[in-house]
């Protein structure tokens, strides 16, 4: 072990007296400092090779320092925000609003909870205005409408698809003829505990398919809405990580406050009026079995002390901050917007606004969604031909489920609120999600649906299985179009 | 008769009268269904078949090893034609195929575990793409029970079949290969972690290399990524596959290469890419770490501390357990003793409770032997005494102040044998000493007894009993130049050079000269902070008015050894400084401490099914969940799912679910299973009238038969076990399960047997060759002889009794046992049976211990695959199996027939046995230069095997069964308390507290390390498992017990009854306030206190109402 720690300086050719061996080999996590110190003296110190106690001082010094480097915004943009209202309303927040005791019953409100409010989007249809109960089909009907919640999703050797559904009066079996190709390929997103509507016929046992209908989004409804400002949307910052690329998000800042970039960039900045951050702002603790040696601050109020540090620099445009599933706050979602307990200092800046996850927001007339993507592991285990990387063609489909986590029982732990405040009961202007660390953006029906990828490297977990994040490269939503922009450079 | 005759005679007699009640047809077979088998070929021939193969295999035992012998039949077997002279069709060579492959791996796992049978669920031949014919092989998730070698020698076997029968190899697809690597990763993350995890490349080496195809039938019902491939039947997890590429082709590559060349079967070279490599990456990691400084100690058995299981010491740490060599009569096969006044001042440890140790091995049993040091403790009023009586340990453990040493742990020779583990250096201790002192030139040409009376090979009891004080301790070590004496060798090695001379200083500032100690009876040295280095030193002393008293001759001692400052030499330890200066050589006392925690207790009790039946017989949920037939019967007629037994008589043709045709008495035959009304009533009337028993309250039967046919028992035998108290498990026969201990020597009055009654069964002389003449003389057990728990004698005395009765009143015979207690049974014989197994082991109970496990001879214990790290498994009595365990009953699951009795080996071969049995020690001394091996530092064990007598020097011989000697004796196998601690407490409160409590008082143990082990390795995981699960979990129904996977929209069961969570708040609650707790009692690691805060909320944010809180508020101002 000590020959170990002479040999990395060594390798570096570099010295170390006994004092300086003695502190660096009492850290905890020696191999990490040993490659900062290395790290530091190659960047600053260059001239020297016998590391003491005095380098080791030098470099924490300059390691606060660094922090604090308090990133000054541009006068330009200062006066230019200082002149611009930022209007926004809170449409959707579930914090305080959990009145879950963790009951039985709690949890059957919950579910009917989602049935009804997707069925009153189904309703909207008026082919299903009428509808048929469950229990009523155990007889032979011709022609028939229901909707239900899906219980389970087989498939038999002849190829037919059986979907097993119920709504609060029954079950009913669901049969998709191997014949009818189209309705058999397009069933194959279906999920369990999604709620759809079927029409057919039935012989009393089993519900033929002619047509299968999500709650959906109808396009005629949305209207591109006049837009003469920039949206900035972040997340997955994972402060507190080692993989945290703090140079990155520095630029971030510098940019944000008009001090970064070319021309075309500094005014692209000067025309944001808002930042939303979709979770995972801190890398957290205790999140996955041994995290403690990945993290460089290992305490969760360092962690977020040092989120409020960094985005204290930013100060008169509105954050709307939303937890993830790496936040201090329930893992079950909803998630509650993180409270003072925490995020004190975060709580306390004036501009930060603490929403839930997920949670809807207006920005001066644009309506965003912001869900943080827990979701998405279920439905890339449940679905084939899905990967973490199609949050795009995830998040279509979650919008056409009109449902943010319909699969229960998995990866995503549910809590059973009265309501199902995961179901979109709007359709948003903007989709905005995170978690998978890789971006996307595309329009669908007229909603902008984004994830904002990362500030993380690559993790070695990512690494083990061949996930590239995109790492700080942000998407700003310009005036109704997108713009990715890319810190990773100087 | 010899002892072997004896058995077998029994065992015939056992089954003659089995064999007379079946012949009535009550039963649906006519026979006994357990065959009998004497050596491993008969045991394949009976559990795998094919007929005639035990005879074939003899036959080449004769010139063959058991691995060649194993290719050769499955060739033979392979290639058998099934009409001569014409080629085999596909349906043929399968049906060879898999017969072949089954026999080979019966007799490579010595006919004793379940995997030829469940481990591999079929063989098929299919094609490659090119039109060419391959082989696959259908592992299932039991192949788990063969071990990795076994599984991966399946593989092998599998590709010899394949030549023998001319296939071509099988050439996988770039999807089948992926979906192998796939697979991998999703098992680790989604089952469990396999024991060697593949890289990616790694598997993909591995399925392009292996020529015959793995796969298997699914294991878990996680689905991959990569579907519905058309040569893979389940887009699920096939785990047994996994299990068979990574634990075994891959992990055990470099056997695998061997065999492949001993056997010559070419296209395995491919794997030496992980056994080249690997090898030399390894040594040379082997060989960074002795050349650098020893590397952190880490100990497997820290890596989880889990609540209620304390650790009694770190690793290494001084003052934990001294290591110590030698075997006692109830030691050795992974248990090792420990004295049994440690036993009793922990509390923790019994015999039996399992621990997880440093070193040797990962695990063992503790046995008490009182030849071997006690602890030494230091009690609340400042005495340090070394406790070395069970009754006193007892007296004084409330007033324990500090553990300071735990006291001997003795470890036998052949447990660091068994994995080669390099010798650690041995405690100098008696048997050493003397063996010195014989060794020496003095003694050789004087013999001198040094007034003393000490002679040559004296026996370890009576060399603890030399008359021998510190002066003529001295003046032997002087005569003889030899170390002194190991009651007057303190422990230097665990104080500094700094502390020695302090006390050196303080001695002499107080006494002239080691002479003048003796001037007074009795020299107080008043107390300052020396104390502690005396106490440290392991110096027994009293406390009386300020000062400390040691003995005279303790006193004489250290001060003739410190006779003056040692050297201040920063390199030199503290015990070679001290021979610097000392007139006679110093050794050091416990060179080696081993660390441990306690593992899983020990344990004796019947086995119960949950609920536990009376009967196999089904009775749905017509009495709730209580499953009571008298209460079903109350019914009337219900409606349960049984098997159609159809009257052979040509002229009834009845249908029943009886053996026996209830309306014309002909023996019937078994067709489908079909739910049917039965009238319950007036068949439970008549069953009770049949066996003339007056209404019982209560028979308990299961809801519904779980076997392919759904035969159920005759309800006759459910009363009388109920009458009887006694239960019935899956496949018909009553258990009773124990941990199990090795044992080969008792004592007559310990196993509470009077010695005329062993005289009886064949024992005649004690271990000096006397003939026994009374209670108390030691005898070396025969080889299947069993001592049981008390426990378990008393439950087998219910079992005779419910056989007595079931002879008199159902099949109307003779009783056989008429036993009235426990005594009686002594000299019957039962079966051994281990999980995992098929393979009954026939035994004969010779006593009872008090204590919670079952003693029976090493070999007994290895012919069924056991060994003795806490290893339990069951008995029961011989004829309770022959007359009611039924194959019919066996579930039809995969895994069914693990666990069941389908052979049962009548005589154990030490030859044919598992070996690690072959390690056992059988020397009474431990040779002096294995002392002086162990000195040198890193001797591998199988280098100086020669030196030892243990049962590989002796296999093939007579000697193989007796003079299995022992070299420290114990005056009793169940001293000691029978049952630890953390079976008596109640509550993980009260666990953890007394774990806690521990830990301060162990000099070995950091207490606030325990504190935040059993957090972050039990309570943190426990209570974020159960948060996630909670928020996702099923529900079920407390009436019918139907499971949804999401509570449904009705919010009922379909049978209109209340459901209710399947994970409870209390669950999830259960460690909240104890972490809460301990995290603000303990400076523990601000993360961990963290981690229980997010906790915390998020479990309030979860059953907490937020308008509660608000209401709460709201009354507050």
């Amino acid at each position: 072990m000590s020959n170990d720690i002479i040999k990395k300086f060594q390798k570096a050719q570099l010295l170390l007296n006994n004092n300086a061996y003695a502190e660096i080999k009492g850290n905890s996590d020696y191999d990490y400092l040993i490659n900062e110190l290395i790290e530091y003296i190659e960047e600053n110190e260059n001239d020297q090779y016998i590391i003491t106690t005095q380098t080791i001082r030098n470099y924490q010094e300059q390691e606060k320092r660094r922090i604090h480097e308090s990133i000054i915004e541009n006068p330009k943009t200062r006066e230019i925000r200082s002149k611009q209202e930022t209007p926004y309303e809170v449409i959707l927040d579930v914090t305080n609003k959990s009145y879950t005791d963790g009951d039985i019953n709690d949890l059957n409100k919950y579910f009917n909870s989602r049935y009804d409010k997707l069925k009153k989007i189904i309703q909207e249809n008026p082919e299903f205005k009428k509808i048929n109960e469950l229990k009523t089909t155990k007889t032979n009907i011709d022609n028939l409408q229901v909707i239900g919640m899906i219980n389970n999703i087989n498939n038999t050797k002849n190829g037919h698809r059986i979907i097993e559904i119920e709504d609060p009066t029954g079950t009913g079996s669901v049969i998709i003829l191997n014949d009818n190709e189209d309705l058999i390929n397009s069933s194959q997103t279906l999920v369990k505990d999604e709620v759809i509507g079927v029409s057919g016929s039935t012989n009393g046992t089993l519900i033929r398919a002619d047509e299968i209908v999500h709650p959906g989004i109808q396009r005629h409804k949305i209207i591109d809405k006049d837009m003469n400002f920039s949206i900035v949307f972040i997340s997955d910052v994972h402060i507190g990580s080692k993989q945290f690329d703090e140079d990155s998000f520095n630029r971030f800042i510098k940019w944000l406050n008009g001090n970064y970039g070319n021309q075309e960039q500094q005014d692209l900045a000067n025309d944001v009026k808002y930042l939303v951050i979709g979770g995972d702002l801190v890398d957290g603790i205790g999140i996955y079995p041994n995290q403690e040696k990945e993290l460089k601050i290992k305490d969760i109020y360092e962690q977020y002390a040092e989120a409020a540090r960094l985005l204290g620099d930013i100060t008169d445009i509105p954050i709307i901050l939303s937890p993830g599933n790496h936040d201090a706050t329930r893992l079950a979602e909803p998630q509650p917007a993180l409270t003072e307990k925490y995020a004190k200092d975060l709580c306390n800046q004036k501009n930060i606004e603490m929403v839930s996850n997920p949670s809807v927001v207006n920005l001066d007339n644009i309506k965003v969604q912001i869900y943080h993507g827990r979701s998405f592991d279920d439905i890339v285990m449940a679905l084939n031909n899905y990967t973490h990387a199609d949050t795009d063609k995830i998040m279509q489909l979650l919008l056409e489920k009109r449902h943010l986590a319909p699969i229960y029982g998995e990866r995503t732990p549910l809590a059973s609120e009265f309501e199902d405040y995961l179901v979109i009961d709007d359709i948003p202007d903007v989709l905005h999600t995170g978690h998978v660390h890789i971006n996307s953006h595309t329009k669908y029906k007229g909603v902008h649906m984004l994830n904002s990828g990362t500030f993380q490297k690559q993790t070695e977990f990512q690494k083990i299985y061949n996930i590239v994040p995109t790492c700080a490269q942000v998407p700003v939503l310009n005036h109704g179009t997108l713009q990715l922009l890319d810190f990773t450079k100087e | 008769m010899d002892y072997f005759g004896m058995l077998e005679e029994k065992t015939k007699e056992l089954y003659a009268i089995a064999r007379e009640a079946r012949k009535q047809g009550k039963d649906l077979e006519l026979e006994p269904e357990i065959p009998l088998a004497k050596d491993l070929a008969e045991r394949v021939e009976g559990l795998v078949g094919p007929e005639g193969v035990a005879k074939r295999i003899k036959e080449l035992e004769k010139s063959m090893s058991r691995e060649e012998v194993a290719f050769q039949i499955a060739k033979e077997i392979a290639t058998k034609d099934d009409v001569e002279g014409q080629p085999n069709d596909y349906e043929v060579q399968e049906a060879n195929a898999d017969s072949a492959i089954r026999t080979a791996l019966a007799i490579l796992t010595e006919g004793v575990v379940a995997a030829p049978l469940e481990g591999i669920a079929k063989v098929k031949i299919k094609d490659n793409s090119d039109g060419t014919k391959c082989f696959g092989v259908y592992f299932a998730g039991p192949i788990r029970s063969a071990g990795g070698t076994a599984a991966a020698l399946a593989v092998l076997l599998g590709d010899y079949i394949r030549m023998s029968q001319g296939l071509d190899r099988y050439k996988p697809t770039d999807d089948e290969i992926e979906r192998y690597v796939e697979e991998v990763e999703l098992y680790e993350s989604e089952v469990t972690n396999l024991q060697y995890s593949p890289t990616p490349d790694e598997v993909r080496l591995a399925i392009r290399g292996i020529p015959v195809e793995v796969t298997g039938e699914q294991t878990d019902p996680v689905e991959v990524q990569n579907r519905d491939l058309p040569r893979v039947e389940t887009n699920n997890l096939r785990g047994g596959a996994l299990l068979a590429v990574a634990e075994g082709v891959i992990q055990k590559s470099r056997k695998i290469v061997k065999y492949a060349k001993t056997l010559k079967i070419d296209g395995w070279d491919w794997l030496e890419y992980f056994t080249a490599p690997k090898s030399t990456k390894e040594e040379e990691k082997k060989k960074e770490e002795s050349s650098e400084n020893k590397p952190k100690k880490k100990a497997k058995y820290m890596e989880d501390i889990i609540g209620g299981r304390p650790v009694m010491s770190y690793p290494g740490a001084k003052g934990g357990f001294r290591l110590r060599y030698g075997r006692t009569r109830d030691s050795g096969l992974a248990s090792m003793a420990i004295h049994p006044a440690t036993m009793e001042i922990v509390e923790f440890l019994a015999i039996g409770t399992q621990m997880k140790i440093e070193k040797p091995g990962k695990g063992n049993c503790v046995v008490p032997c009182d030849s071997i040091e006690g602890p030494i403790v230091k009690l609340k009023n400042g005495d340090v005494i070394q406790v070395n009586d069970v009754s006193k340990a007892i007296s004084i453990r409330r007033d324990v102040n500090e553990i300071i040493f735990l006291g001997d742990m003795l470890v036998a020779f052949g447990e660091y044998l068994r994995g080669n583990i390099p010798l650690d250096v041995s405690a100098w201790c008696e048997e050493w000493w003397a063996q010195e002192i014989e060794a020496s030139e003095y003694f050789k040409e004087t013999h001198d007894t040094f007034g003393i009376d000490f002679n040559e090979n004296m026996e370890l009891n009576a060399l603890l009993k030399l008359d021998i004080d510190a002066k003529k301790a001295f003046d032997i070590a002087k005569k003889t130049n030899t170390p002194l004496h190991p009651k007057f060798t303190f422990y230097y090695n665990d104080v500094t050079k700094e502390e020695l001379n302090d006390l050196h200083n303080y001695l002499y500032s107080l006494i002239d000269s080691p002479e003048d100690v003796f001037k007074s009876d009795m020299n107080r040295i008043p107390i300052d902070y020396h104390k502690r280095i005396i106490e440290v030193l392991g110096i027994p002393h009293h406390v009386n008015n300020k000062s400390l008293i040691m003995s005279n001759d303790n006193l004489y001692t250290l001060m003739s050894v410190l006779n003056k400052s040692l050297s201040p030499d920063e390199d030199m330890e503290t015990i070679e400084a001290v021979n610097m200066i000392s007139p006679v050589s110093i050794k050091s006392k416990a060179p080696t401490y081993i660390g441990g925690r306690v593992g899983r207790p020990e344990k004796t009790k019947e086995r119960l099914m949950k609920p536990a039946p009376h009967s196999l017989f089904p009775i749905g949920n017509y009495a709730g969940n209580i499953r009571n037939i008298v209460e079903a019967a109350k019914k009337g007629t219900i409606k349960v799912t049984l098997a159609k037994c159809k009257c052979t008589n040509p002229d009834c043709k009845v249908s029943s679910f009886k053996a026996l045709c209830p309306v014309c008495g002909s023996r019937t035959e078994l067709e489908s299973s079909a739910a049917k009304n039965i009238k319950l009533d007036k068949l439970l009337m008549d069953a009770f009238e049949n066996v003339n028993v007056r209404r019982l309250d209560e028979v308990k039967g299961v809801k519904g038969l779980i076997s392919e046919d759904k035969y159920p028992e005759p309800l006759e035998k459910g009363i009388l076990r109920a009458r009887n108290d006694v239960f019935t498990y899956r496949d018909g026969t009553i258990r009773h399960d124990s941990t199990d201990l090795p044992l080969t020597h008792f004592i007559p009055r310990e196993v509470g047997v009077p010695y005329e009654k062993i005289l009886e069964m064949g024992y005649t002389e004690d271990i000096y060759g006397k003939p026994i003449t009374n209670d108390n003389q030691i005898i070396e057990i025969k080889i299947q002889d069993i001592v049981v728990s008390e426990s378990c004698g008393d439950y087998l005395l219910k079992v005779s009794k419910f056989i007595d009765d079931l002879l008199i009143r159902y099949y109307h015979m003779e009783p056989f046992y008429n036993a009235e207690n426990r005594v009686d049974l002594v000299g019957h014989l039962i079966a051994g049976l281990a999980p995992h197994t098929s393979a009954g082991v026939l035994g004969r109970i010779v006593g009872f211990t008090k204590a919670s496990c079952c003693y029976a001879h090493p070999y007994f214990h290895s012919a069924k695959r056991r060994n003795c790290d806490s290893d339990e498994d069951a008995v029961m009595l011989l004829l309770d199996a022959l007359l009611n365990f039924g194959k019919t009953y066996l579930p039809s699951t995969r895994g069914g027939s693990m666990d069941a009795p389908l052979v049962l080996s009548i005589r154990i071969d030490p030859e044919e046995i598992d070996d690690e049995s072959h390690n056992i020690d059988c020397m009474k001394r431990i040779p002096l230069e294995i002392y002086h091996k162990t000195e040198e530092g890193g001797v591998k064990p199988s280098d100086v095997n020669d030196l030892v007598d243990n049962v590989e020097s002796r296999l093939g011989t007579d000697n193989q069964y007796h003079g299995l000697m022992y070299s420290h004796p114990t005056s009793s196998i169940h001293a000691g308390p029978k049952i630890c601690l953390y079976k008596t407490l109640q509550t993980m409160t009260d666990k953890v507290e007394s774990q806690i409590a521990l830990a301060e008082l162990l000099r070995a143990v950091d207490q606030k390390g325990v504190v935040e082990g059993v957090l972050n390795s039990h309570f943190l995981p426990d209570m974020a498992g159960n948060i996630r699960a909670f928020s996702r979990q099923k529900v079920r129904c407390t009436k019918c017990g139907a499971k949804y996977r999401r509570i449904p929209l009705s919010g009922e069961c379909t049978c209109g009854n209340n459901l209710i969570l399947s994970i409870s708040k209390g669950s999830v609650l259960k460690y909240l306030d104890i972490s809460k707790d301990l995290s603000h009692r303990y400076p523990i690691n601000p993360y961990v206190v963290e981690r229980i805060e997010i906790l915390e909320t998020g479990i309030n944010s979860l059953f907490e109402s937020d308008k509660s809180k608000q209401s709460s508020l709201d009354a507050f101002f």
